[in-house]
């Protein structure tokens, strides 16, 4: 008998480990990682320079592979998928917005909102509403025509997770998505990521250096050496 | 002094302390990428090191196959008159000794040539020859000259037994019939003085048993002659002689004497000839007045003992004697000298120097892609070090350290490659070069010490952008400005180099028409410039291409943009981030440009080659009948005709150097006597151009006889009226009524209608043979008749053989098959030097979820664009300059053309090009993507590139 999909967690992560290297000079990235997140919830992953904490998010997104353990995102188990799988999952299930923004120069803001929606083949019509959208959710409708090059790093950032959210999905993965901000814009964007969890129900596993962040998740775990030592939000 | 491990000593004859470990890391790191531009740098210089020596051999065999083509035109001659013999009681006194005053003539000229020349001349024949006469036994005009002949120092002349010692004296002959001529006096009267005025003198000549028979001649019996007076002369034969070996050179003096020549004076008059010997000389000195007989010695060249650098002595010496010759009107014994040798030799020395800039166009345009290759490489090690400078820099590695580290690895690097080109060089040809190998090697020495250190410097240089918006303006304006100036730097360049090469053309000064013969050896020219030309055009072609590149990428996009396939987007999108570089499309539309102009230099050289053998032949085969079988040839026409595969055959009778006057100015040029509308038929059955003007030849004006007429330097023009001389018979006065056909490589030409000229008075005997048709050169062979054949094939294989020819045609194809190599690996360079970008996209593309596949096909969007912009304008570029610059570059000294060749594209090989550029993106995206599907996303990511 099968749990009910309403209480079943969006993110299973179970004995997971990822070592680099073998033999004495072998680092283990991930040591016996298992968590669970439920849906519609902002979790803030923390931890020191090396600790493992994109290693944890590159195995959750699928970027990378455990070398054991699993990891199912609503419900899709991650490490069985193949390439075409996790492009699939990439397209409609997780989100990733990155320190880099990772933005193309020489498209406009909402091209770049749009160009998960062109891989996802949305009719025009539909896509050009839905950047629209987006773009007025993360207050950047006026700068829907400039280039990457014409924002500040902020404005770059709010366009990177429109973009992220532009295919609706249900795991928002940052890796420190405030990293090349300062404290007053990166406040500001994590406190638009925390907007966007509660208006679009997306979950969001944020990781950061920047404790002043935390207040605005609703759990916080950290990781330290490839161990998970998780402590509630405060 | 001081050391230190792992550095240099630091002190005053070194002040800057290397980093051993730092460069042997650097080196091992990046071995691959210095390997790739050693053998850049290796490969070139191999090319470059050996096509100057090449190039200088080649030139020798040109020089050797040009004097052997040259034949008698080569001949130096020279003249004096003979000592008078005038007797105290105002007759003649005869000269026994004669013939050893000959011998001493030969021997002064034989000294006045000098060492140099001499030493490339065979030994000299001196001939003493009478003036003209008539045969008086019949009604056809036969004439008759007596010569003497001696060959080398010796002193006896005439003609010698068989079995004497052939070091002297004349040629070697068997005695058929009676002997060699004696004196006409006994001894006792050897100097006896003989009345200026008197009857008859009698001589004794003998004839050659081709000549004796068609007189029908014995010994002992008296030619019937007459000179242009009407003066009998008493003339006996001795004797009938074969020649022991009628190729000796000494018979090319008089070639009469062996045989009975048709249309020696252009006129259709048959000549023969009666050699004289020592004895019999001094007689016929008397026979005549007294300066009748003319003294000439022949000095033949010997192909084998000249070579390209003794031709420009022998050249200035023969210009020399004959400056300082005597006039021909001085009545002293003064030596006149003449000789086309010089002329011959400026026309190699055209060829070779013509071959020589075509072959440095070539070659400019291979350094010049080299170099930009050598840029490409030297740009993607320093992107693929940039870390590690960076960090060496924030270690506290002074900038003139890094630079002198960077200029210490490309200087071995750049030297050893260089080094092993060139020993490679010397090992396939003899010798190599080294000038043409400086701008690759200074290019591989220089360009990654100065990009690395330009890196370095700017990673770590204290400035940032400015917050002012008008100073950020101003600093892009900068960047702009310098841009610019580069750009327009080239620009002036290319059309100053263009403007060279259209006014001076490739040839050097000294080298074109009317320069010095004896002027510059090989080399560039006059300088690079007119060289570079095609270089130069093809980079300021390509920087306007790059100029609108961004652009029409910019215009692609937005279309790509309303487009539903995503991929398309991407692609172009990333091509349009990476159109702003210019090196690599400089690389690829430089190298597609310049292959394609070697290609059309290589098909138009080749056209040109056909048409001028075309043009030599005259159709597809030839035959010049020799004049003891000129008699047969209208029935040997027919024969032809009637063969199976012949189209049209015309029957001519062609003589070299006709004498005709014009403008008071005696000519020599080619006349042909032929029937008008067959001529015409027979063009019209041959790629050649029509004659509408042969339409004009069998009307009459003015009462003379109508006449096409063709010069190369003007002196036979369209409406001139023209005296054509006979022997023995009167002039035909000719009218120009239009421009001959060419005919043959001869640069001036009379062509008549035989019909009207015989109507005037002068019939012809046909003497040569054209015939074409597919089946015109079995015809042709098959024929059987004492003649020349010349077939059209075997002039197109011998001159695509020739030395220059074959040599300047295989640098075409290894020029472009160079250059098209070099722009693939500049493809490749451009690809790895822009890939870490391109997958880092690609990567985060990867996490909005596109497919593994189809990274690739945006991979191949990205540099299709710039692939397809070299592919198409690459080529179109490249037949451009060529139709502007071929006509600069003297082909036609190459292809024996009239005129410089049309151009001609050589279209599959261009679309070669085109689909190998192509080839190559479907061939490097696959392999790219390969190498980069073995790293995790999550490298790439937090690598940050590649």
């Amino acid at each position: 008998m099968s749990a009910d999909p309403a209480d079943r967690p969006l993110l299973t992560v179970r004995g997971v480990h990822r070592r680099f290297g073998s033999g004495p000079t072998a680092v283990h990235a991930l040591r016996d990682v298992s968590f669970d997140l439920a849906a519609g919830t902002m979790v803030a992953l923390i931890g020191r320079s090396g600790s493992g904490k994109t290693t944890l998010l590159n195995v959750i997104g699928g970027l990378d592979r455990p070398d054991s353990g699993t990891v199912l995102v609503d419900g899709a188990d991650v490490t069985a998928l193949d390439e075409d799988g996790l492009s699939r999952l990439r397209r409609e299930k997780v989100s990733y917005v990155f320190q880099t923004f990772g933005l193309i120069p020489v498209l406009s803001a909402a091209e770049n909102v749009g160009a998960p929606l062109r891989l996802a083949r949305l009719p025009a019509a539909e896509r050009e509403r839905r950047v629209e959208l987006l773009l007025e959710l993360v207050g950047l409708a006026d700068h829907a025509q400039q280039r990457p090059g014409e924002l500040s790093g902020g404005q770059q950032q709010r366009v990177a997770i429109a973009r992220a959210l532009a295919a609706s999905p249900r795991l928002l993965i940052a890796d420190e998505p405030t990293g090349q901000l300062d404290a007053e814009t990166g406040l500001s964007v994590m406190a638009l990521l925390r907007g966007v969890v509660e208006s679009e129900g997306v979950t969001a596993l944020v990781s950061t250096h920047d404790p002043t962040m935390l207040a605005l998740a609703d759990r916080v775990i950290q990781i330290n050496d490839g161990r998970l030592d998780e402590r509630e939000a405060s | 002094m001081r050391w230190r491990a792992g550095l240099w000593p630091v002190g005053r004859w070194w002040p800057l302390a290397l980093h051993w470990p730092s460069v042997l890391g650097r080196a091992r790191a990046d071995a691959g990428s210095l390997l790739l531009a050693a053998a850049v740098v290796a490969v070139v210089t191999l090319l470059a090191g050996a096509v100057p020596p090449l190039l200088r051999a080649t030139a020798d065999e040109a020089v050797q196959d040009g004097v052997r083509r040259a034949g008698g035109d080569g001949d130096v001659l020279v003249e004096a008159r003979m000592e008078r013999d005038d007797g105290p009681n105002g007759g003649r006194v005869r000269a026994p000794r004669l013939a050893e005053d000959v011998d001493d003539f030969r021997d002064r000229a034989t000294d006045e040539l000098g060492p140099g020349l001499r030493a490339a001349l065979r030994p000299p024949v001196a001939t003493v020859i009478s003036p003209t006469l008539k045969i008086t036994d019949g009604s056809v005009l036969r004439t008759f000259q007596l010569a003497y002949l001696a060959k080398g120092d010796g002193a006896d002349g005439g003609p010698q037994a068989d079995g004497a010692d052939d070091s002297d004296g004349g040629p070697h002959v068997t005695w058929i019939a009676g002997g060699p001529p004696r004196p006409a006096v006994p001894e006792a009267d050897n100097h006896a003085e003989v009345p200026a005025m008197g009857k008859p003198r009698p001589v004794q000549v003998a004839l050659s048993e081709a000549d004796a028979e068609a007189l029908k001649l014995r010994p002992g019996a008296r030619i019937p002659l007459k000179d242009d007076a009407g003066n009998i002369k008493k003339v006996l034969v001795s004797g009938i002689f074969r020649p022991t070996d009628s190729t000796d050179s000494a018979w090319r003096s008089a070639p009469a004497l062996l045989r009975p020549v048709s249309g020696a004076d252009g006129v259709g008059s048959t000549r023969f000839a009666g050699l004289l010997s020592p004895g019999s000389l001094p007689d016929a000195r008397l026979a005549f007045d007294q300066d009748a007989l003319r003294r000439v010695v022949r000095f033949t060249p010997d192909p084998s003992r000249i070579t390209w650098d003794s031709a420009q002595a022998i050249a200035s010496k023969v210009v020399a004697l004959k400056a300082n010759s005597g006039s021909s009107g001085a009545l002293d014994g003064s030596l006149k000298w003449e000789t086309g040798l010089d002329g011959v030799l400026r026309n190699i020395r055209a060829q070779v120097g013509a071959a020589s800039a075509q072959a440095s166009v070539l070659l400019t345009g291979v350094l010049t892609v080299a170099v930009l290759v050598l840029l490409l490489a030297a740009d993607l090690l320093v992107r693929r070090r940039a870390p590690a400078l960076e960090a060496a820099r924030q270690r506290g590695a002074a900038l003139p350290t890094l630079a002198a580290e960077l200029l210490l690895e490309s200087t071995v690097v750049a030297l050893s490659a260089a080094a092993a080109g060139l020993a490679l060089s010397r090992a396939v040809v003899p010798g190599a070069s080294w000038e043409w190998v400086l701008p690759v090697v200074l290019a591989a020495v220089v360009a990654g010490p100065a990009f690395g250190t330009l890196a370095a410097a700017r990673a770590t240089r204290d400035r940032r952008v400015p917050a002012n918006r008008t100073a950020r303006r101003w600093a892009r304006h900068t960047v702009q400005l310098r841009r610019a100036a580069l750009e327009a730097a080239v620009l002036i360049a290319a059309v100053a180099a263009f403007v060279a090469l259209h006014q001076r053309g490739i040839l050097p000064a000294a080298l074109a028409p009317g320069g010095d013969v004896a002027g510059p050896g090989l080399g560039l020219g006059d300088g690079p410039l007119p060289a570079s030309a095609p270089a130069l055009g093809v980079v300021a072609g390509t920087l306007v291409v790059l100029r609108l590149l961004p652009a029409g990428l910019g215009l692609v996009l937005k279309r790509a943009l309303r487009s539903r396939r995503p991929l398309a987007v991407f692609g172009t999108a990333r091509a349009v981030a990476t159109s702003a570089r210019a090196l690599p499309l400089l690389v690829l539309v430089t190298s597609a440009a310049l292959a394609s102009f070697a290609l059309t230099l290589d098909a138009t050289a080749g056209d040109g080659l056909a048409e001028g053998a075309w043009r030599t032949v005259g159709a597809d085969a030839r035959l010049d009948v020799v004049p003891a079988a000129a008699a047969s040839t209208p029935a040997l026409a027919r024969r032809i005709a009637a063969a199976p595969g012949v189209r049209e055959v015309v029957a001519a009778q062609v003589t070299d150097r006709a004498r005709v006057v014009a403008d008071s100015l005696v000519v020599g040029p080619r006349l042909v006597i032929v029937d008008a509308s067959a001529f015409r038929r027979l063009l019209a059955a041959t790629p050649l151009p029509d004659a509408p003007a042969l339409a004009r030849l069998g009307a009459t004006g003015h009462g003379d006889v109508p006449a096409l007429v063709r010069s190369d330097d003007g002196g036979l023009r369209s409406g001139m009226r023209l005296d054509l001389l006979r022997d023995g018979a009167p002039t035909i006065r000719l009218t120009a009524v239009g421009t001959a056909p060419a005919v043959g490589d001869a640069g001036d030409v009379v062509v008549v209608d035989a019909a009207t000229l015989k109507a005037a008075g002068m019939p012809s005997v046909p003497n040569t043979v054209w015939a074409a048709g597919p089946g015109a050169a079995r015809a042709v062979a098959a024929s059987a008749v004492d003649a020349d054949t010349v077939l059209r094939e075997d002039v197109l294989r011998a001159r695509r053989a020739a030395p220059l020819t074959s040599g300047l045609l295989t640098l075409a194809w290894v020029s472009a098959a160079t250059l098209l190599a070099l722009g693939l690996l500049g493809l490749a360079l451009g690809a790895a030097a822009s890939a870490p970008e391109r997958w880092q996209t690609l990567t985060r593309l990867r996490t909005l979820g596109l497919r593994p596949r189809d990274a690739r096909w945006i991979a191949a969007g990205e540099l299709l664009p710039p692939v397809m912009v070299a592919a198409v304008v690459g080529p179109l570029l490249g037949v451009l300059l060529a139709r502007l610059m071929l006509g600069s570059l003297a082909l036609r000294l190459l292809t024996g053309q009239a005129a410089d060749p049309a151009l001609v594209l050589p279209w599959w090989r261009l679309g070669l090009v085109t689909v190998a550029l192509l080839v190559a993106v479907a061939v490097v995206v696959p392999i790219e993507s390969a190498l980069r599907r073995r790293r995790r996303l999550s490298e790439v990511l937090r690598a940050g590139g590649g």
